[in-house]
């Protein structure tokens, strides 16, 4: 079916969407949001100092030298590292950081600056995190018995930086090892919080993307071509698309103009979602992979104009009819598989 | 018993070369360094995790990198070579099943806090690439003890 | 809402010289079946050649004389490995038509341009499958929607989304018919109860002496709403085959001629297989009335003209749908159409006298092609007195074809 996109009252709204992607005011009011919230957290300064899990022990020294294969006997052999110049056991110097380490179960303190910088990159899509620099200074060598606490300040956030891995940025914490009220080593820390290029982008707001696991047991996965492509790109993002040559509206979309231009290039419309049960079917029999009999099936008329079939969830059979409101939602099957469905508007 | 030679201030001269240093990253080095390091971020562990996250495989942790680069250095100058600062910078990573090979360089000589220390820069190459360089600044004793 | 159709009908009723030009060229010969069970018990393959078998011998011809084959795309059973098995030797023509059940009489009309043309003389065309005992149609066919080919690009847009079994697809649009014409689940009982009364009294169909009620029909499971249990055809293992030659040498073979009077296929704007869901209108099935505005044209008759419709009937609803896209009937009139007893065996317009797909058996409505010869030689088990032209029709809601099919 194809629809003449002047009709409806979807077409700036679309076209607005679609421009969305690369908006430049979009992103700059981003940036500001995070700008805003590094200089929020710099502010408070450095954490109140935590002491790590362990003091300095032989045991961990042990590990951490036999996983590196790290055969230095001032570290292992007490009568060896008697006559050094140590004059007895040390740590590693580069063990510094691993003393303060959380664990497998340890969490962040409320005050930690960097926690607080990664929630904010997160709520903004990136979620994804990449150690890039350490730079550690050793004022002495720590000692078995010696109980070190860390500290952290923000020093810098700065972005967003298009990388190798993805647009994102790179923040700066500096820690500061103390024993008691001595500060024993310093590290200044770089890690690139960033949106990977191959993940999702983020979700269309407003949009109800459904976790539906148990889809994926058997689902019919579609066959996609170039295109089709943007249709399911779309239902990852939480948006139904629908092609657009030039005003006319297509769906299921195809790679020719129905107006016969092969030199024309088709663009896409974000349906708003919402439209009417055109006809529907409540499926008893047989069984079909990833579905719960019965289900019920809508092939929906768009308030745009075209028809899009997707199941209907959440709905008692008895309740649907021809004509019934309903609006667009997702069933995230796995990382790769989003399908279209339909809720009733109520 | 005595410790090994350290070498003396005396034996170093700036553009000397360290000799190289390779490490086999197989999964159990890059787990059980990551357990070492307290590191349990699942990228270092889980290949599915690591695979989930748009890594080939699990992958070596920066705490380790420190280590490694601390090692590779003082296996050259000796067990009472005094670490004074590591300072690395991350290029590609290291993948289980990759091979480092470190290379190292002394680079200058600079007092600080009337101590000589001496800067050696290095580079741990993998397959992929640089996956490691940096800067290790070192104190040695005067004399050869 | 306006549609921009990129294609508009044929329109015009007037016979094109290229189709009169089929018209009476060819005749059916022969026909030939095995028995339809639910179980066979043998091979596919053995199922083809004994039904070829059947319809050379009831041609009065050999193996050897056969250097034509034709059949279905989805058909399992190659050419060669039918020749093979038969000792058909060289073959001259062989032609394979696609969308499911839609190629049933176009393997006929592929065969009758072969011999009308002289590319071959004895054509045989044949359907044949375990389609219950083995692979069947009725469940869901991840095969259909992983195909990588245009067909498997259309199939993602209903298969991942639930519409997965042929009843589901049919389901869809007659949901529709039923909102958009006023008609019930029992006008499509209707369909069911007169197949099945016909089944009852013929010795051949798998539903042989079971005739069900319009309660019966009612009282069935629902399979996709609204379609219930009765409303579905059955999956059946069988073979029919058909023997096609030119009109003239048809006459010099022992059996009467069921002459070519007029063949053709359809397919509509906006063409889906079973899933055409997105035409301005839903519910009508605008691929048969290209077929059938090319019967008529042929043919050079009318629907009035019809003594036996042999209509394809996997599924009830497609019956009033066809029954309106042909012109016995306008638009949603179907239900009362037949509501008045004009296509039992005594009404105006016998409807599958043999018993449909419902009722016999579903072999991909090649039995119905043969149920057409038997009426016009006059040794159908249920004989419609006087049958002269018969209209027989292939698959539904696919692109699809049509014969009209007479005695002389």
């Amino acid at each position: 079916m194809t629809t003449d996109a002047t009709d409806t009252a979807s077409r700036s709204d679309a076209a607005t969407a679609q421009a969305s992607a690369g908006n430049a005011p979009a992103a700059d009011a981003q940036a500001d949001r995070i700008r805003r919230a590094a200089e929020l957290i710099a502010a408070r300064g450095p954490s109140a100092p935590v002491l790590g899990r362990d003091p300095v022990n032989q045991a961990m020294v042990n590990t951490w030298t036999e996983a590196m294969g790290d055969a230095n006997p001032v570290y292992t052999d007490a009568s060896a590292a008697e006559s050094s110049v140590h004059g007895g056991l040390v740590a590693p110097p580069a063990m510094a950081q691993v003393w303060t380490m959380r664990g497998l179960h340890g969490t962040r303190a409320e005050d930690d600056p960097l926690g607080a910088m990664m929630l904010a990159l997160d709520e903004e899509g990136f979620t994804s995190v990449v150690a890039t620099n350490s730079s550690q200074t050793y004022h002495r060598y720590l000692r078995p018995g010696e109980h070190v606490a860390a500290s952290n300040r923000l020093e810098s956030v700065v972005g967003p930086k298009q990388t190798a891995l993805g647009e994102g940025w790179f923040v700066t914490t500096c820690t500061t090892w103390t024993v008691g009220e001595e500060t024993v080593a310093e590290m200044t820390f770089r890690v690139l919080k960033f949106r990977p290029t191959s993940s999702r982008p983020s979700v269309r707001e407003g949009a109800r993307i459904i976790e539906a696991p148990e889809y994926a047991d058997g689902v019919l996965r579609p066959v996609t071509s170039r295109d089709t492509a943007f249709f399911w790109a779309g239902t990852q993002v939480g948006e139904l698309r629908i092609q657009r040559w030039g005003d006319t509206l297509r769906h299921p979309p195809g790679p020719v103009d129905p107006g016969g231009d092969l030199d024309a290039k088709p663009d896409y419309i974000v349906a708003r979602g919402t439209g009417t049960v055109y006809s529907y079917v409540v499926h008893h029999h047989p069984k079909v992979p990833g579905k719960r009999l019965p289900f019920v099936v809508a092939l929906v008329e768009l308030d745009e104009g075209v028809r899009v079939l997707g199941e209907l969830i959440d709905v008692d059979p008895d309740e649907v009819a021809i004509g019934l409101s309903v609006r667009a939602v997702f069933l995230r099957v796995d990382e790769d598989l989003t399908l279209p469905a339909w809720e009733v508007v109520r | 018993m005595s410790v090994a030679k350290t070498l003396s201030a005396s034996d170093v001269e700036i553009g000397a070369t360290l000799p190289p240093m390779t490490i086999k990253a197989s999964p159990t080095f890059i787990i059980s360094t990551a357990l070492a390091t307290r590191d349990f971020q699942d990228v270092h562990h889980d290949r599915d995790a690591a695979v989930a996250r748009g890594s080939e495989d699990i992958f070596l942790n920066i705490l380790t990198d420190n280590g490694l680069v601390q090692r590779f250095v003082t296996d050259w100058a000796g067990p009472e070579a005094l670490v004074r600062s590591i300072d690395i910078k991350l290029g590609v990573p290291c993948y289980a099943y990759d091979t480092l090979t470190f290379t190292g360089t002394v680079t200058d000589r600079v007092t600080v806090d009337g101590e000589q220390r001496w800067v050696v820069e290095v580079v741990g190459t993998g397959n992929l690439g640089d996956h490691v360089r940096g800067t290790v600044h070192i104190a040695l004793p005067e004399e050869a003890s | 809402m306006r549609t921009a159709r990129r294609s508009e009908s044929l329109g015009s009723g007037t016979a094109r010289r290229s189709e009169a030009g089929l018209s009476g060229k060819a005749a059916i010969a022969g026909i030939g079946a095995t028995e339809f069970s639910k179980d066979s018990g043998r091979s596919e393959l053995r199922l083809s050649s004994e039904a070829v078998r059947a319809a050379l011998a009831d041609a009065g011809l050999e193996p050897t004389d056969v250097d034509g084959l034709v059949t279905f795309t989805m058909d399992n059973n190659a050419e060669i490995a039918v020749a093979r098995e038969l000792g058909i030797g060289e073959l001259r023509f062989f032609s394979r038509i696609g969308y499911g059940g839609g190629a049933a009489a176009a393997t006929v009309q592929q065969a009758a341009m072969a011999v009308a043309t002289g590319t071959a003389d004895v054509v045989v065309a044949y359907r044949a499958f375990n389609e219950r005992s083995g692979h069947r149609f009725g469940q869901v066919s991840s095969a259909a929607a992983q195909q990588v080919n245009t067909s498997g690009i259309d199939n993602s847009f209903t298969y991942p989304m639930g519409i997965a079994t042929p009843a589901a697809t049919v389901a869809m649009l007659a949901r529709r018919y039923l909102h958009d014409y006023g008609a019930t689940s029992e006008d499509f009982g209707r369909i069911a109860v007169i197949d099945r009364a016909n089944a009852a009294t013929n010795p051949n169909a798998w539903f042989h002496g079971k005739p069900i009620t319009l309660a019966d029909h009612q009282a069935s499971r629902w399979i996709a709403e609204p379609l219930r249990l009765l409303d579905c055809c059955q999956e059946s293992d069988g073979g029919v085959a058909l023997v096609i030659v030119s009109a003239e040498r048809a006459r010099e073979l022992p059996q009467p001629p069921a002459v070519v009077r007029a063949a053709a296929q359809g397919s509509g704007p906006d063409q889906y297989v079973m899933t055409s869901y997105y035409r301005d209108e839903l519910a009508p099935l605008p691929e048969m009335n290209v077929v059938g505005r090319g019967l008529w044209r042929q043919a050079e008759l009318s629907p009035s003209d019809v003594d036996v419709a042999v209509l394809y009937d996997h599924f009830t609803p497609y019956v009033l749908l066809q029954l309106e896209e042909l012109g016995f009937c306008g638009r949603g009139e179907a239900k009362d159409f037949i509501a008045e007893g004009r296509l039992e065996l005594d009404g105006s317009l016998p409807l599958n006298p043999h018993g449909g797909q419902l009722g016999e058996a579903y072999i991909h409505g090649m039995n119905g092609i043969a149920e057409g010869v038997r009426q016009l030689r006059g040794t159908a088990a249920n004989q419609v007195a006087g049958a002269e032209t018969v209209l027989v029709t292939a698959g539904t809601g696919v692109p699809t074809s049509g014969l009209v099919l007479t005695l002389s």
